[in-house]
């Protein structure tokens, strides 16, 4: 456990420093129309790039969730309904911000 | 294989307290110094984060509602209370990651005798990049 | 000679709580133990603490200085200045016995688990090796009180029980390793500690149990890697 999200965390601060300069820095100015930003994630290496950090993010944060819960001495079953719980919100995440992003650059 | 546990000794008395109260516990900053000032900071800006990524996605659903919905947004985006929000939230991220960093080494064993420079650094360090963000972010309009 | 105003918390399970000031003057050279045991001894015989050997081995006179988890016998007076109020209050974390004491069963229970030695069988039996430790932890329970983890997850192994499973690691005399490794290798062992630091900076003694724990890690992630039969020898 903490182990994955030392490693995870160690991801996201490369992964994000990629996000905040891909989106505010190699455009001039920052993404700021609707049509810049469907233009962005239209490159299928941004979009995966985009979608990998958005599955280490929601990980590392619902990790996070689960550690402040289990500093609260929960049951081995109650620690299992939890994770259970965990894994299918961030799978919920996940589908719905890549089904958000992906047919808005399907549409355009 | 089946491994039997060890026998393992539980705290009455702090299995009999409410979880809020133990909870609240952690907030006792009475006769505090660094460490606990550095891990209430690591906890607080990662609660902050995890309603931030909600947030964002619920910002990015406005994508799925076409140009106006977004372009409305990114004005609202440039007000100034909005920079304001902004600061608190670059300090949030440069926080919890430079001091996710520090514990990274002091749960390997690495550095506990320097634990409060460390603190220190990475608080000092997150203060000032916001500082820089904050102000590119003015200057960006 | 220096006048203090000790602010001490009275009170315990089924007494109410309450701040009692007592003004006692002492010798500047001594420390808080000798200024509370003046108190007792002038004032206020009622008053409950533990204390036994005066220089920091017993382990016994821990309480909260100003908050601060100290030991009484190592809390000079003459930090305080000349008509300072000084609070003193029991450990955290610990179920209250009253005023100043506190039950350690939670440490004690957690140390016998571990099957870390609290009879030194030399003592006992001429020429036994078997019981003979130098440990730095004087198993005050400072650290268990300063961690808010401990206070939280009553399961939680807490700090220097995990420094001693690192020195039984190091040094097992034919301890059960694996059941060592169970302790310390689940969520409530040495994964639960989140560097919160309070345990090292309060440590009478410099044993470190952030270290030990790091340590720990380290060996339980390389373990994993390696042959049980290899393990069982070390
Ligand atoms: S590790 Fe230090 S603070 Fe903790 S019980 Fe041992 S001597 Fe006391």
């Amino acid at each position: 456990m903490w182990i994955w999200q030392a490693l995870s965390g160690i991801l996201l601060t490369v992964l994000l420093v990629v996000h905040m300069v891909a989106n505010h820095f190699v455009v001039e100015g920052g993404l700021r129309t609707y049509a810049d930003v469907i233009h962005y994630l239209s490159n299928p290496v941004i979009f995966l790039l985009e979608t990998v950090f958005l599955m280490v993010v929601t990980a590392h944060a619902l990790m996070g969730v689960r550690a402040i819960i289990l500093d609260l001495g929960i049951s081995p079953a109650a620690d299992r309904r939890l994770k259970a719980a965990l894994f299918a919100l961030g799978t919920l995440i996940v589908v719905y911000a890549v089904w958000l992003t992906g047919s808005a650059v399907l549409r355009a | 294989m089946e491994r039997s546990l060890p026998y393992r000794p539980v705290s009455e008395h702090v299995a009999r307290t409410p979880w809020w109260r133990r909870a609240a516990a952690w907030a006792d900053l009475h006769g505090r110094r660094e460490g606990w000032l550095a891990f209430i900071l690591m906890r607080l800006t990662g609660i902050g984060l995890v309603f931030y990524l909600f947030l964002h996605l619920t910002v990015l659903s406005t994508l799925a509602r076409g140009p106006q919905a977004w372009d409305a947004f990114i004005a609202l985006a440039r007000s100034p209370l909005f920079v304001a929000f902004d600061g608190v939230l670059i300090f949030g991220m440069l926080y919890h990651g430079l001091n996710g960093l520090r514990v990274i080494l002091l749960g390997l064993g690495v550095g506990s005798r320097r634990q409060a420079e460390l603190f220190w650094g990475a608080f000092v360090l997150s203060i000032v990049l916001t500082a820089v963000a904050v102000r590119m972010i003015l200057m960006m309009g | 000679m220096r006048t203090l105003n000790l602010c001490i918390l009275r009170g315990g399970p089924g007494r109410p709580a309450a701040y009692q000031t007592y003004r006692i003057t002492v010798d500047e050279h001594l420390n808080i133990l000798d200024a509370v045991q003046k108190v007792w001894a002038t004032q206020d015989p009622t008053l409950l603490f533990r204390h036994a050997c005066h220089h920091a081995s017993c382990g016994l006179c821990g309480v909260r200085v100003n908050g601060r988890e100290r030991l009484m016998c190592l809390t000079p007076i003459a930090e305080f200045p000349d008509g300072a109020t000084v609070t003193l209050e029991p450990l955290r974390n610990f179920p209250w016995v009253g005023d100043l004491v506190v039950d350690v069963k939670p440490l004690m229970e957690r140390m016998a688990a571990i099957q870390a030695p609290y009879v030194r069988r030399d003592e006992l039996t001429a020429g036994g090796e078997e019981g003979t430790r130098f440990e730095d932890c004087i198993e005050c329970g400072l650290c268990m009180s300063a961690c808010p983890v401990v206070g939280s997850d009553s399961a939680y192994l807490g700090p220097s029980p995990l420094a001693m499973i690192k020195r039984l690691l190091e040094e097992p005399r034919g301890r059960d390793i694996r059941s060592l490794c169970l302790l310390a290798g689940d969520a409530h062992g040495a994964w639960r500690c989140h560097s919160v630091m309070e345990c090292v900076e309060v440590c009478p003694s410099h044993v470190d149990p952030s270290q030990a724990i790091g340590w720990l890690r380290r060996y339980l992630i390389l373990r994993g890697r390696r042959q049980p039969a290899e393990a069982q020898r070390r």
